[in-house]
């Protein structure tokens, strides 16, 4: 009787073992030890449980070691406790790219966020050309960030097309990824450009699993586009919502590729980033404590906003 | 019960061995024969491995092209090792200590640039070299390549810098070389009316702006105080403080105000000088000698020479030269491979084999010019002869921020953010971390 009540995919007593015994009358004992049906034990994980332990955890806790001394890179190093993150805080170039950090990460997060939901719905039902334009407007993320930037690069040069087509509007020429005021929203341009396909994407799978029925019943009783999107469509697409916010937040908090691609930091640090900071003082000047240092806040920026972001979004349904 | 205790026992055995075979494997591929040499770094008397900069990858470096007349003529066999300059200082010092570094290094003398030599050798990382190669150390840049009176590196040859200046082109528009710095903002304006820059730089890379700096304090910093580094490093004098270097750094304010680089030299990258020289737009531009010689070779029909940089009104003529490259051998090395290294560099060290390779790289002799000087360098040949000439100034500084610093803010000043006085006092604090 029991198996016959469930539904044909409901196999939770057979694999907990507690199917009535074949004949009927008494049922079989339920047996502890071990189900009728076994897909793995915990321990065939170990070894990859390990691999991340070993590569991710202590790796990155060896990293973090560092932040709290003064090595170069090569040869001793002395213990400096909180200098490294003192210093930080004191330099205004840092301060700055912490800024600069922050500013284009949430400047993705929104951005990409509300174009990546206006063609989500855009291009959700209705109109005829939907596929291909989703394929166009999502190509851009499987290319390179770097091949990507580098094509921007040249359509922001001095002599590059876009100064051209302004030329012809009578505009003067810019240099816009040298200009400080106009270097970092360039670089924002070109980080939201690639990736906006995907948020796309994530929305138009939340889209998806909206019932049309309740948004005509809501149209039929007179609700407004507005109102239904912002009563029906919305609650329905949070778990979308959570997921591309989340992902862009983290993409744009650790923005590297375009950065470096695009102006290299430049000019003169105006656009630069924790991550890139975290680059130039390991890699490039040979200051690995210090670069460790940064790297840990860093992390604990990501974290600090991931969580925040979670608790932001979170289902209070 | 049994079988189940000795199944759990089973279990727990596999469990072990999983990670102990791991670890026995990745022991074995780390721990290595230890017959075969104290670390990574094998060879014998016939054979070395040598590593440098290989910026275009091919096979025409003249590193590579030395090593291949080197190997063919002592029948040594030489393994190369040509890497992108950005990421050299820091694959040498990542091999040096994972015990895997090629036999024979090039490096950048002194400290102050990331593939310098000296920090590896006070780390213990290169070995100490003989007389033979302390001989070639040109005057006044002993501390370059060694510490306390020991040398660690042998220079190969001398690398002047100045402006790289487009003859044929200046002469179609009728501007000579400024003699001052006035005439040169002169003809600036004159040039800039053309719709032609006096100068092409690539406002965009932090070391073009750095080099442009370094040249124009040639004639503001060292040719009144040519051991301003020294005081420097002694407390003596600060960047902030120095009249030179404000004047320096002043001037490429006033450059840029008179018009002298060329449209969107901001956000300008390094093609826009090969482009502004070889295609006549820019009569000059700040590369090193060497590329001079070898924009020179690409382009027919162009001609370059490397002119001084315009000293301040009033002022005398002075030029940036140093042996800007070096070779080192590493100290972990196998005896055979230490043997071997020692000989090319004393083969490099003979006269005829290090005018092949000043011939190849567009240098001028670590000796000093002769007969055999480039025509690129006929306009400072007297300062060459007559001793007129500082190394390049970061090769003494004491890390490579100091030179990052210059560079960002002098990109800075040509964007038109910060001043010439927040710009010193960055360097000062560069200089003390």
């Amino acid at each position: 009787m029991t198996a016959t009540m469930g539904t044909p995919q409901d196999t939770g007593a057979l694999v907990r073992g507690t199917a009535p015994a074949a004949g009927g009358g008494q049922p079989a004992r339920p047996r502890r030890s071990r189900p009728l049906i076994s897909y793995g034990r915990w321990w065939w994980a170990l070894p990859a449980v390990l691999a991340v332990l070993l590569i991710h955890y202590v790796a990155t806790a060896g990293g973090a070691f560092y932040a709290f001394t003064n090595w170069t890179g090569i040869g001793d190093f002395d213990f400096v406790g909180l200098d490294n993150f003192r210093r930080i805080l004191e330099d205004p170039a840092l301060i700055g790219s912490l800024k600069n950090t922050l500013f284009l990460a949430f400047g993705f997060l929104i951005a990409t966020n509300v174009f990546g939901l206006l063609l989500a719905l855009a291009l959700n039902r209705s109109l005829k050309t939907r596929y291909v334009l989703r394929v166009l407007f999502f190509m851009p993320v499987v290319l390179s960030p770097l091949a990507v930037s580098y094509i921007w690069k040249f359509i922001f040069d001095f002599n590059g097309p876009l100064n051209g087509v302004l030329a012809w509007f009578g505009a003067e020429p810019r240099t816009w990824l040298a200009d400080p005021t106009l270097a970092l929203w360039a670089v924002l341009v070109v980080m939201s450009w690639q990736t906006t396909g995907m948020v796309m994407v994530i929305y138009l799978a939340g889209l998806a699993t909206v019932p049309m029925e309740i948004e005509e019943a809501a149209a039929l009783d007179g609700a407004s586009t507005w109102r239904r999107f912002r009563h029906i469509t919305l609650p329905s697409i949070r778990p979308s919502v959570a997921i591309a916010s989340t992902l862009m937040l983290i993409q744009g908090l650790r923005v590297f590729d375009q950065v470096m691609a695009l102006t290299g930091g430049g000019p003169a640090g105006a656009t630069e980033t924790l991550a890139t900071q975290v680059y130039k003082e390991t890699f490039a000047l040979s200051n690995f404590g210090f670069g460790a240092a940064l790297a840990l806040l860093l992390t604990l920026i990501m974290l600090v906003f991931s969580v925040l972001q979670q608790a932001a979004t979170k289902d209070r349904s | 019960m049994t079988q189940h205790r000795h199944r759990g026992l089973r279990r727990i055995g596999v469990l072990a061995a999983v990670p102990a075979l791991s670890a026995l494997t990745l022991a074995a591929c780390g721990g290595g024969d230890e017959a075969s040499g104290s670390d990574g770094s094998s060879g014998s008397a016939d054979s070395f491995t040598f590593a440098f900069e290989n910026a275009s990858g091919g096979q025409q470096n003249p590193w590579q092209l030395l090593a291949d007349e080197y190997a063919e003529e002592s029948g040594v066999q030489i393994e190369t090792q040509g890497l992108p300059p950005d990421s050299y200082g820091l694959t040498m010092r990542t091999q040096l200590q994972g015990g895997n570094a090629p036999d024979v290094m090039m490096f950048s003398p002194g400290a102050g640039n990331a593939n310098a030599v000296l920090p590896l050798a006070e780390a213990g990382y290169i070995e100490e070299l003989g007389d033979e190669s302390a001989s070639l150390i040109p005057e006044g840049n002993e501390s370059l390549f060694q510490i306390d009176g020991k040398t660690y590196a042998q220079p190969t040859d001398i690398i002047p810098v100045g402006v790289v200046w487009n003859t044929g082109a200046a002469s179609d528009t009728g501007v000579d070389v400024p003699a001052d710095e006035s005439a040169m903002l002169d003809a600036c304006g004159t040039l800039a009316e053309d719709g032609k820059s006096f100068l092409a730089v690539a406002g965009s890379a932090p070391p073009n702006m750095g080099l442009m700096a370094m040249a124009i304090s040639a004639t503001r910093v060292y040719a009144e105080t040519p051991d301003w580094n020294e005081q420097r490093t002694a407390g003596d004098v600060s960047f902030a403080d120095s009249e030179g270097w404000q004047a320096t750094l002043q001037t490429i304010v006033d450059m840029n105000e008179a018009g002298c680089f060329q449209q969107g030299a901001a956000g300008g990258g390094f093609d826009a000088i090969t482009q502004g020289l070889t295609q006549g737009t820019s009569l000059g531009a700040f590369v090193p000698g060497a590329a001079a010689t070898e924009l020179a070779k690409a382009t027919p029909g162009l001609e370059l020479q490397v002119q001084p940089f315009p000293p301040a009104d009033g002022g005398e003529s002075y030029l940036l030269a140093s042996p800007n490259y070096a070779l080192s051998i590493n100290a972990s090395s196998d005896e055979g491979a230490k043997e071997a290294a020692q000989d090319f560099l004393a083969w490099m060290a003979e006269p005829e084999n290090a005018a092949r390779f000043t011939e190849l790289q567009g240098g001028v002799a670590i000796t000093g010019p002769d007969e055999n000087l480039s025509p690129v360098y006929e306009p400072v040949a007297d300062l060459l002869e007559n001793g007129d000439y500082a190394p390049l100034p970061n090769l003494a500084w004491p890390n490579p921020g100091v030179y990052d610093a210059l560079s960002t803010g002098v990109q800075g000043l040509l964007a038109g953010q910060g001043d010439v006085q927040s710009v010193l006092e960055g360097i000062d604090q560069a200089w003390d971390q």
